[in-house]
C-alpha cells in the first residue's frame, strides 16, 4: 500500500521528493513525477517536503486521489527514475499559487 | 478579548527501536501533548525521514490500550482479566513472594526475561542485570538476536566496528549477505544507492527475492542455512583462481594455510549442490568480489539463524581479509558496530555481585525450563518479563504457554500492552513509551552517541525501566549507593566518556545537539583495518580462531556480565559448514513428513510485534500470510488468498495464502511480529519453530524449520 503523486505536482515538479526518498521510487515525465509502487516502502519521508502537497499515502488519502493510483503504478513503469534533485519547471511559482500553496 | 496562543516546542530524541538505524527524532509538542514525531534532517542517517514503522509513533503514545497501572491477575492465567491495584500493593506482593521463593528454593528460583524491547542504555537490554545480579537469581542469557554473529565476529577479527555503513557509499561491489535492508536498514540503502551511481553492483544474497533483492543488480538465491558452504565455495575460487591478496594475507592473518585446506573441501560444484546456487554463478560471485576493489559485504542477522550460523558468520567476515578488500575505504564488511562504543559493562551489569556458580538460563530455552523438560534444580518458581515478548518471539512457543499456565509460577511483566505474554502474569507493571523517558541510545549500525529527551510527562503511572528497578532495589532492601545514583549520574558511569572516541563528546553537549558522532574517523576515510589492527589476540584476522579454544561461548553483555558457565561446547577453530539439522539429508524421514522449510523474517511495518497492534499499521502490514512458490501450492490445491494450517509436531497456526515466485520451490515465507492473540488460532510462527541453538553464541535457530501445509 504505497504513496501515491497527484496532479498537484503537474507544471511543478520541485521534486524535494526525490532528495529525501531512501529508495529512489521517483519516476518523472516533462510535466510530473510519479512513485513506482513496487518501490515505494511506505516510509512517509516525501510528503511533508513537497511544496504542493500532492503526495499522499493511500491508506488514508481522500477518495478523490484513488484515480491517481494506477496512473502512477503505470507511468513509473515506463519512465526513467529520477536520481537528484531538478531544478523547477518554469511553471511552478504560478502553479504553486494557483493551488494556493 | 485574549487568543489562546498554544505552546508548541520541539525536543530532540532518539528512536528506542531495535533496529540498525537509531534514528534522530524531533519531538513536536503542542499544550504538552506529543504531536507528531519526525526524523532529525541534519542526522547522516536519518536525513529527515524515518520509517513505516513509526509513522505514527505520536499516536502510538496514546493509545488507548496502553497499560497505564499496576494490574493484578482476577481470572484464570492466561484469561487477561486483570484489576487495578496500586505500585505500593503491587511492589509488597512482589516483595512478599520473592522472599518466600528465596527461602524455600534460594534466588536461583526466580528468573528475569528481557531482550531489546528499548535499546537505551539505561531502560535496554542490560537495565534489569544489575538488580538480579544483586538478587542473585538465575542469569538469563538473551541471545534473541545477534548473539551467534557476536560471537563468531569476536573469535575472527575482534571486538572492532569494522566497516561504516556510511562508507558503503565509496564501495565498487556490495553484496547484502542474508538482510532485507529496505525492511530493517533503511537508512543505511542511500549510501548503497550512491555508490550504485558511481558504478557499483549491488548483490542480494537470500532465500527469499525480498523487496531489496528486487532492488539489487543480481539476486542469489540461497537454500536457508547453507551460507556458510557459499562463503568457503567462494574462497575455493579466489584461492584456486590466484585472487588472494597475498600481502594482506601474510601480514595480517592468522592461519590461512588452515583456511585453504578447508576452502578445498568446498569445490563449486559440491556448494553448488548444498546451496541450491550453480556452480558457474558461485565462480562468477567469487570472482568479481575479489577483483571489483573495494568490495563490502552487509551481513545480516538471518545468517546466524541456522545450526551453523555461527561459523557461516565466521566464514563471510574472513572473505575481505582474503581478498585485502580492508586496504580501501568502502572496502570489509559491515556486521555490528557496537564494539567502538566505550561501554562500561561493568558498572552497567554489575557481574561482580553474580554469586559464584550461579546457573545460566538460556532465554530461547524458556519453554524447557518451565515445563520442568530441563530437570533445573531448583525449579524456576518466578519469572520476571520485561523488554521482551517470548511467547510471540521465542520457538516452540506452545511449551513457553504451557509453562506460563502453571499455577506455582509467579509471573511479572513490565509492559507498554497486554501482549500475548503479558497476558499470563500475575502482575502487571506499567511501563514508559520513549517520548516519556530519558536515554542515551544503544545503536547498533551506525556511530553515533544518540539522546533521547522525554517530550512528555508519563501517563498514569507508567515508570521508566531505570525507575522500575530502583523501586524493586529498594523494596527488597537493597542500600548500595548505586541505586540512588541518578540517570544523569549512571549514563557517566555508563561509558568511558575520557576515551580517544568520545573525545569531545559530553552529556550537557548531547543534551544541546541529540546526537554526535564518535571519534572513530570520517566514512569518506576510514580504513580502519587497513594495516591489519584486528582487536583479536593476535591482532591479525583469525582465520584460524585462538579464541576456539575455550570453546562455544557467549559474549558477556548477552548474558549480564557474567563470564563464567559458559557453554563451552567444542569449536573447530577454521570455520567450516554445518548443514542445517531438518533437512532430507539429515533426517529423510522428517524431511518426508514435512516437506516445506519455513523462513520466518521480520515484517515491513512492525517491529517484531512492537505497532502490531496499531489497525493502522495492521492495515499497512496485512494479516498473517504464508508465501508458498506456484507450483507447490498447485500441488496442494491451495488457491491464492485461502487460509492454510501451517504445522510440525512442535506446532501449528493458520495464514493466508499468496503463491508467488518469490520463494523457490519447497521453500515458505512468513513474517514474525503478528500477535499470536490477533490470529485465527491464537498461534503465530514461532510455536513451528525449533528449540535447538546454532553452533556459536547460543543463537536460535529460527530457520531450520520443515513444516508442511493443509488447505483449511
Amino acid at each position: 500500500m504505497p504513496h501515491i503523486v497527484t496532479d498537484n505536482c503537474r507544471l511543478c515538479l520541485f521534486t524535494e521528493c526525490v532528495e529525501h526518498c531512501p529508495v529512489q521510487c521517483f519516476h518523472a515525465d516533462a510535466e510530473r513525477i510519479y512513485i513506482d509502487p513496487e518501490v515505494c516502502i511506505d516510509c512517509g519521508a516525501c510528503v511533508p517536503v513537497c511544496p504542493v502537497q500532492a503526495i499522499h499515502d493511500v491508506i488514508d488519502m481522500a477518495d478523490e486521489h484513488h484515480v491517481w493510483i494506477l496512473v502512477n503504478a503505470e507511468r513509473a513503469r515506463d519512465l526513467p527514475v529520477v536520481q537528484a534533485k531538478r531544478e523547477p519547471l518554469p511553471t511552478a511559482v504560478a502553479r504553486r499559487a494557483e493551488l494556493g500553496f | 478579548m485574549s487568543a489562546h496562543l498554544s505552546e508548541t516546542r520541539v525536543v530532540r530524541g532518539a528512536c528506542p527501536q531495535d533496529c540498525p538505524d537509531t534514528c534522530a527524532f524531533l519531538y513536536h509538542v503542542e499544550d504538552g501533548k506529543l504531536v507528531e514525531v519526525t526524523g532529525d534532517p541534519d542526522h547522516p542517517m536519518t536525513r529527515g525521514g524515518l520509517c513505516v514503522k513509526l509513522k505514527n509513533f505520536a499516536e502510538h503514545h496514546y493509545n488507548p490500550d496502553r497499560l497505564l497501572y499496576p494490574m493484578k491477575r482476577v481470572g484464570p492465567k492466561g484469561s487477561g482479566q486483570f484489576e487495578r491495584i496500586s505500585w505500593d500493593a503491587a511492589l509488597a506482593e512482589i516483595k512478599r513472594r520473592w522472599t518466600d521463593i528465596i527461602a524455600a528454593h534460594g534466588a536461583q528460583a526466580i528468573m528475569p526475561h528481557a531482550y531489546l524491547g528499548h535499546q537505551g542504555t539505561l531502560n535496554g537490554l542490560t537495565a534489569g542485570d544489575a538488580f538480579f545480579n544483586r538478587l542473585g537469581s538465575t542469569v538469563a542469557e538473551k541471545t534473541y538476536c545477534e548473539s551467534g554473529s557476536s560471537t563468531a565476529w569476536i573469535m575472527t577479527v575482534g571486538p572492532t566496528g569494522g566497516l561504516d555503513v556510511e562508507s558503503l557509499e565509496f564501495s565498487k561491489y556490495i553484496i547484502v549477505w542474508g538482510m532485507n535492508m529496505l525492511n530493517t536498514n533503511l537508512h543505511a540503502w542511500p549510501f548503497i544507492l550512491k555508490a550504485r551511481q558511481n558504478g557499483a553492483k549491488i548483490v542480494v544474497i537470500d532465500p527469499v527475492r525480498t523487496r531489496t533483492a528486487k532492488q539489487a543488480d543480481w539476486h542469489i538465491p540461497i537454500k536457508p542455512g547453507t551460507d556458510a558452504a557459499l562463503a568457503l565455495g567462494m574462497m575455493n575460487v579466489i584461492i584456486e583462481a590466484g585472487l588472494v591478496d597475498q600481502d594482506y594475507v601474510d601480514q595480517y592473518t592468522l592461519g590461512y594455510a588452515d583456511l585453504q585446506a578447508r576452502a578445498a573441501e568446498f569445490p563449486p560444484d559440491r556448494v553448488a549442490a548444498i546451496t541450491g546456487i550453480p556452480a558457474t554463478d558461485i565462480r562468477k560471485l567469487a570472482r568479481e568480489y575479489a577483483t571489483t576493489q573495494p568490495s563490502a559485504i552487509r551481513q545480516g542477522v538471518a545468517v546466524e539463524r541456522s545450526p551453523g550460523g555461527g561459523d557461516a558468520v565466521r566464514a563471510i567476515t574472513c572473505l575481505p581479509a582474503l581478498v585485502g578488500a580492508w586496504r580501501h575505504v568502502g572496502g570489509g564488511t559491515v556486521e555490528m558496530p557496537i564494539w567502538e562504543f566505550p561501554f562500561n559493562f561493568g558498572f552497567m551489569c554489575r557481574p561482580d555481585w553474580i554469586p559464584p556458580g550461579t546457573r545460566v538460563v538460556n532465554e530461547l530455552d524458556l519453554g524447557a525450563a518451565l515445563t520442568g523438560t530441563m530437570k533445573l534444580d531448583p525449579p524456576i518458581k518466578s519469572l520476571f518479563v520485561y523488554n521482551s515478548n517470548p511467547v510471540s518471539q521465542a520457538p516452540s512457543a506452545a511449551t513457553i504457554v504451557d509453562g506460563l499456565k502453571r499455577e506455582d509460577l509467579f509471573t511479572v511483566v513490565s509492559e507498554l500492552f497486554i501482549t500475548d505474554t503479558a497476558r499470563y502474569a500475575d502482575l502487571l507493571l506499567p511501563a514508559t513509551m520513549q517520548a516519556e523517558q530519558f536515554d542515551l541510545m544503544v545503536t547498533w549500525g551506525h556511530l553515533y552517541v544518540m539522546l533521547n529527551q522525554p517530550a512528555i510527562a508519563p501517563p498514569g503511572e507508567c515508570v521508566s525501566n531505570f525507575d522500575l528497578f530502583r523501586r524493586l532495589a529498594k523494596t527488597m532492601g537493597f542500600d548500595d549507593e548505586y541505586w540512588s545514583l541518578s540517570e544523569d549520574e549512571s549514563l557517566l558511569r555508563s561509558y568511558d566518556w575520557s576515551s580517544p572516541q568520545m573525545q569531545g563528546i559530553t552529556l550537557e553537549k548531547l543534551k544541546d545537539k541529540g546526537w554526535m558522532r564518535l571519534n572513530v574517523g570520517t566514512p569518506d576515510q576510514r580504513k580502519p583495518h587497513a594495516e591489519g589492527n584486528f582487536k583479536t589476540p593476535s591482532g591479525k584476522c583469525e582465520f584460524k580462531a585462538s579464541a576456539a579454544a575455550g570453546g562455544n561461548f557467549v559474549v558477556p553483555v548477552w548474558r549480564s556480565g557474567y563470564e563464567a558457565m559458559q557453554p563451552g561446547d567444542p569449536v573447530d577453530p577454521v570455520p567450516t559448514y554445518i548443514p542445517p539439522v531438518e533437512t532430507a539429508e539429515n533426517s529423510p524421514a522428517l524431511a518426508k513428513r514435512y516437506p516445506f522449510s519455513l523462513v520466518s523474517p521480520k515484517p515491513h511495518a512492525f517491529l517484531n510485534t512492537q505497532y502490531a497492534n496499531e489497525p493502522v499499521q495492521q492495515r499497512r502490514q496485512g494479516e498473517q500470510l504464508i508465501v508458498i512458490h506456484p507450483s507447490d501450492a498447485a500441488a496442494r490445491k491451495i488457491a491464492q488468498g485461502s487460509y492454510v494450517k501451517v504445522f510440525n509436531e512442535r506446532g501449528s497456526f493458520e495464514a493466508r495464502a499468496e503463491l508467488s515466485e518469490d520463494v523457490m520451490p519447497g521453500l515458505l515465507m512468513t513474517n514474525v511480529g503478528h500477535w499470536p492473540g490477533h490470529n485465527r488460532t491464537g498461534t503465530a510462527v514461532n510455536s513451528t519453530t525449533p528449540p535447538r541453538h546454532a553452533n556459536l553464541g547460543q543463537a536460535g535457530t529460527y530457520s531450520d524449520n520443515r513444516v508442511d501445509l493443509q488447505a483449511v
